[in-house]
């Protein structure tokens, strides 16, 4: 799954870099972001976990120098709460003793990566002004799918059958959390911004859930929920923030559009994923199935206020918004060629 | 072995009572000391020497950077004496008494320099002191490896101590304010 997602920051990268608005300092951007692929890259060869969380501490501390309105202090907190967690986890996993040390270890490792992701409980501070680069935002759709994906697959390995289950149960549990509180966030909250953000946390909600069903059907809802972030959401807010700082929401088809690939509707590549998630459900435990639906419903009012943020992209922009929704309907309608690479 | 436990919780208690240069690459120093001699026996001698290296060069440039003070148990600081002592404590039982098996000591290590440098780092302002539990967390890192039953190798270990090396010639950003030129303003730049 790594090699995927790691292509699909790439992609997301050049997206970025290439259809950014006039005003954006493209060379920081392009910058930052092959900092960030490296450690990405760095991250998916890594031999263990403890490599992981190092390279984590490495990024955490090189984001925390840029310059921002939030000190090198505060904005390391988060990411070394992350590497803190992550590591006690590993070592009670690696500890002889009680199986209760073990599934506090599994706890560990989830708490520790909903930490690094800015996750509730967890959310990092976030500063509508702070440049993306500085902002979490890069935690939340750049980095932090590779990183989930790292850090759940080579928990197998150190993570025992006995505290599989508390593992599985922690990441559905934090799933459904995320996912109502960034559904309701999103609507409700006050700046569109922070919407943004909400609704960053509500697709890594469905991510988490696929991932904690550990059944096939749930891995792959992750990996499309994950590349739709990072290949949909992602720069879609980064193509939003002009329209949003100059407060001009609009209903215009393509407002509509874009807050159909928000919302998961078919034939984008959230609706495909939403079925696998809900499959997968089903043949675990079939209320869960039920919460998830009930759940999903919440994403159309928030979609819909996301979408008339985005404003009227023009020029260069709209050429890459146009890219962005024809990948989403690519994924959402020929999912199989994505999982087939990534051994689904 | 138990002494080496000792000395790496001492280190960290250090890093953790100090708010001067001085007193924090004292902490860093014991902590090196104490890490490295516990990875040796866990079949990571090259990593040892790695950790060994790593730490004292972080500690070398944390002595030279920063006001030329120890600050070590500066007023108020109680609070930070318990949580020394309470997490020693806290890491001794689950060392000693919860889990099962040998290399308690190296246990008892990781658990409470993660813990007190975690703590330390959540809970300061100062890019000084955060750096310096930056090194010591890493430092903690590159031999929580040696926890595993079979060998992790040196990979981990020297990656540790190359970070935590490494984090002592990052300074800190400029304080929020007198950085206009560098932090793009809204009105005039998208700030990508």
């Amino acid at each position: 799954m790594q090699p995927e997602l790691l292509l699909a920051a790439t992609a997301a990268l050049g997206l970025a870099v290439v259809f950014a608005p006039p005003r954006v300092p493209r060379a920081d951007l392009l910058t930052w972001g092959l900092l960030g692929l490296a450690a990405m890259a760095a991250m998916a060869i890594a031999p263990s976990l403890d490599v992981v969380i190092l390279i984590l501490l490495v990024l955490a501390v090189l984001q925390a120098r840029l310059a921002s309105k939030r000190d090198f202090a505060t904005r390391l907190r988060a990411p070394i709460l992350a590497v803190s967690l992550m590591a006690l986890g590993v070592a009670f996993e690696r500890m002889q003793g009680p199986v209760v040390l073990e599934r506090l270890g599994a706890v560990g490792i989830v708490a520790g990566l909903a930490a690094a992701v800015g996750l509730l409980p967890w959310a990092h501070e976030f500063d509508p002004e702070e440049s993306v680069v500085a902002s979490p935002i890069p935690w939340i759709a750049f980095v932090g799918p590779l990183l989930a994906a790292t850090v759940i697959s080579q928990s197998r390995g150190v993570v025992p059958a006995d505290a599989g289950d508390a593992f599985g149960a922690m990441l559905i549990g934090l799933g459904l959390l995320n996912m109502l509180w960034g559904s309701v966030g999103s609507w409700r909250t006050e700046g569109d911004a922070a919407a943004w953000r909400y609704s960053f946390m509500a697709d890594w909600g469905l991510a988490l859930c696929g991932f904690g069903l550990a059944i096939a059907d749930g891995r792959a809802a992750a990996l499309i929920i994950l590349f739709s972030i990072v290949l949909g959401r992602f720069p879609l807010y980064l193509w939003s923030r002009q329209a949003i700082r100059e407060k001009v929401p609009t209903d215009r088809p393509i407002n509509l559009v874009v807050a159909a690939v928000l919302a998961g509707s078919a034939p984008f590549a959230g609706f495909p994923a939403r079925v696998l998630l809900l499959r997968g459900a089903t043949q675990l435990y079939w209320p869960l199935a039920l919460v998830l639906a009930a759940l999903m419903l919440l994403w159309l009012p928030a979609s819909l206020r996301l979408g008339r943020s985005m404003g009227v992209p023009r020029g260069r922009q709209a050429v890459g918004v146009a890219i962005v929704l024809a990948v989403n309907v690519l994924l959402g309608v020929f999912p199989q060629p994505l999982l087939t690479l990534a051994g689904l | 072995m138990i002494a080496a436990a000792f000395l790496a919780w001492l280190g960290a208690a250090f890093v953790v009572l100090s708010d001067g240069r001085r007193g924090l690459a004292l902490g860093l120093v014991l902590v090196t000391a104490g890490l490295a001699v516990l990875a040796w026996p866990a079949g990571m001698a090259l990593g040892a020497v790695a950790v060994g290296a790593g730490g004292l060069v972080a500690a070398g440039l944390c002595w030279r950077s920063g006001p030329p003070a120890w600050g070590i148990m500066p007023a108020g600081s109680t609070p930070r004496t318990v949580l020394c002592i309470a997490s020693g404590l806290l890491g001794l039982w689950v060392a000693s008494l919860v889990t099962t098996g040998t290399g308690a000591p190296l246990r008892f290590a990781v658990l409470v320099v993660v813990g007190l440098m975690a703590a330390r780092i959540l809970i300061s302002r100062d890019s000084g002191v955060v750096l310096a539990g930056l090194a010591a967390l890493a430092l903690a890192l590159a031999v929580a490896p040696g926890l595993a039953a079979q060998s992790p190798g040196p990979v981990p270990a020297i990656i540790g101590a190359l970070v935590a090396a490494g984090v002592m010639f990052v300074a800190g950003p400029p304080a929020p304010g007198l950085s206009r030129a560098a932090s793009p303003a809204p009105a005039d730049k998208d700030a990508a």
